[in-house]
């Protein structure tokens, strides 16, 4: 396995009595792209959402590039270089593609010291992006609420390819895309990964797992039940994990 | 539908209120005797200045996804403050700085002060403690008005420094200075929502919170500064206010809020969040100065203005789904 991005150790989550997360440890590589896998309700969410700097863990701590790590807001993760795409898609529908591509770190260029959005730029840069992931919208000045499903999510995944940072999070990102413009996020996941960038995929489709996945890790009521490399195991093993029918390869892959 | 024809379209919704606006004039100037004069004009510029700043933060907490209740009793309590600091007869202490125009960046600031204080107080409430800012501000409201009785005693301040009222006086191109304030503070304010990430961020704020959020902008920071804003404009709305009537009393202003709610909501600003820019919203405080000006020039009782703002009020929140199921077949 290659030098570890980043490290969770036995991080857990309390909702009141609730316990969410009861203690996850794996580890992300870097380039290495993880299939986080589980029924309804084990937890992964939360867990991207802890790793994102949405959530706070109750206890458990970690490591980011081999130091200790806890985000405590978007922000901040972000600034870490942690980028996630939500299962509910993250976009504001009421502005156009653009501002959206750029949420949070537009271009600027300094007017008499205050800094006035370069929208020029800004739609150069998204026009490139747009087109080099093969993605049509019509008009990138169109608000997003008169897209589809599939190229609101276009426009989230190209995000993250765009910006890359280190650690890339992907909550159920092709819910709502075709079979084609699935197959062309697959292959976007892979050139994230061959850059060098960790990646972890939470899905429910076994199939897209087994396409994209180094090592698939298996969570079920709040603790990893398996851990696995991709070459070593089997859909029907991997089912096995997640419904709880045995818990062969628990533990972290060594 | 060809790209041209739908860009055409596309402009014409975004600036219906500046077409109405136009289309009210040019009706009421064939329509009633001297309507159409510079001087009708001006005056509908002038007396639209008040309630255009206060509007302006109104407009902005909005935008955000928000609501400010408080802005009017803020404009008062401003205005009471400089009242009696500066005011030399009723409860004013009449205090006099030299040189003289000392007073005008002085009084502006107090103004601005104290706004921008209950803005911090209502944005800190809303932010951090989570409540509605309906609630909050619809609190502030009562207590801030109540603040203006309890300072006064219920009586008034006139008779404001001469240096302040040079303001209210002085013309430029026919419009005296305190509208020219007015449309300035418009000129920035929209440059500020379109062309300045901080603007841009509170427009998404307000259609998407959590997205904003989850995108690494500091939604909480955005939040406070907008009701800060809103607050500080309601304080320079209030000094206006106090110059426009060289004084202050307990009830100055009462009734500005509905207005500023009308001329907002006619602008196209939705009050669901993240929908409108502020030139509608200005057009949409002229055309309800412009309607009031027509109400007296036909020498029609006063109270008949609130009849017309109400039904107009209503006809912009039905233009404005009229305008959403255009765009929807648009898209």
């Amino acid at each position: 396995m290659s030098e570890p991005l980043l490290v969770l150790d036995n991080v857990a989550k309390n909702y009141g009595a609730i316990e969410a997360l009861k203690g996850i440890s794996f580890s992300i590589g870097k380039g290495e792209v993880v299939a986080l896998l589980g029924d309804n309700g084990a937890g992964k969410s939360t867990l991207v959402k802890i790793i994102a700097g949405g959530l706070e863990p109750t206890s458990g701590r970690m490591l980011f590039e081999g130091k200790e790590f806890l985000a405590k807001s978007p922000a901040e993760a972000k600034a870490a270089g942690i980028e996630t795409v939500y299962q509910d898609l993250s976009l504001c529908t009421n502005v156009d593609v653009v501002a959206n591509f750029f949420m949070g770190r537009e271009i600027t260029r300094k007017v008499l010291g205050i800094p006035v959005l370069d929208e020029r730029a800004m739609e150069q840069v998204v026009q490139r992006a747009l087109a080099s992931a093969g993605t049509r919208i019509p008009s990138l000045r169109t608000n997003v609420e008169h897209l589809s499903g599939g190229q609101r999510q276009a426009i989230e995944l190209n995000r993250f390819v765009h910006f890359g940072g280190k650690l890339v999070l992907l909550d159920e990102p092709f819910a709502a895309l075709g079979v084609e413009q699935t197959r062309r996020g697959l292959d976007m996941i892979r050139q994230v990964a061959s850059q060098g960038i960790g990646v972890v995929i939470i899905t429910h489709i076994m199939q897209q797992a087994f396409q994209v996945a180094d090592r698939i890790v298996v969570i079920r009521q709040g603790v990893v039940a398996g851990d696995v490399a991709r070459n070593k195991t089997s859909p029907d093993a991997v089912i096995n994990m997640i419904t709880g029918e045995t818990l062969a390869g628990a533990g972290p892959a060594n | 539908m060809n790209p041209r024809t739908r860009q055409t379209l596309e402009f014409i919704l975004d600036n219906l209120v500046w077409f109405m606006l136009v289309f009210v004039l040019v009706v009421f100037s064939i329509l009633i005797p001297n309507y159409f004069q510079l001087g009708i004009f001006a005056n509908i510029i002038e007396a639209s200045s008040v309630l255009g700043v206060m509007s302006i933060g109104l407009a902005l907490v909005i935008i955000a996804g928000h609501m400010d209740l408080s802005v009017e009793s803020v404009a008062a309590l401003s205005a009471m403050a400089v009242g009696i600091l500066f005011c030399s007869s009723g409860i004013g202490l009449g205090i006099q700085l030299q040189p003289q125009w000392l007073m005008v960046p002085v009084s502006l600031l107090i103004a601005l002060a104290v706004g921008g204080l209950i803005g911090v107080i209502n944005g800190y409430l809303v932010v951090k403690v989570k409540m509605s800012a309906f609630i909050i501000t619809l609190a502030s409201y009562i207590w801030v008005r109540g603040l203006v009785l309890v300072i006064s005693g219920g009586r008034s301040a006139q008779d404001l420094a001469p240096a302040i009222r040079w303001f209210a006086i002085q013309r430029l191109g026919g419009l005296p200075l305190t509208a020219w304030i007015a449309i300035a503070c418009f000129i920035v304010f929209s440059l500020i929502m379109a062309k300045t990430p901080f603007g841009r961020h509170l427009v998404m704020i307000g259609g998407n919170e959590t997205a904003t959020f989850r995108a690494g902008i500091r939604v909480n920071r955005n939040l406070v500064i907008a009701f800060v804003l809103a607050g500080a404009i309601a304080g320079l709305a209030g000094w206006l206010l106090a110059i426009r009537t060289s004084g202050a009393t307990a009830n100055l202003g009462v009734g500005l809020l509905f207005n500023a709610f009308a001329a907002v909501v006619i602008g196209g600003v939705s009050l669901k969040g993240g929908v409108g820019t502020l030139p509608g919203v200005y057009a949409g405080v002229l055309l309800l100065s412009a309607i009031n000006t027509a109400i007296n020039l036909m020498g029609l009782p006063a109270n008949f203005t609130q009849v017309i703002h109400g039904l107009l009020v209503l006809a912009a929140v039905l233009l404005d789904a009229f305008k959403q199921t255009i765009r929807q077949r648009l898209a």
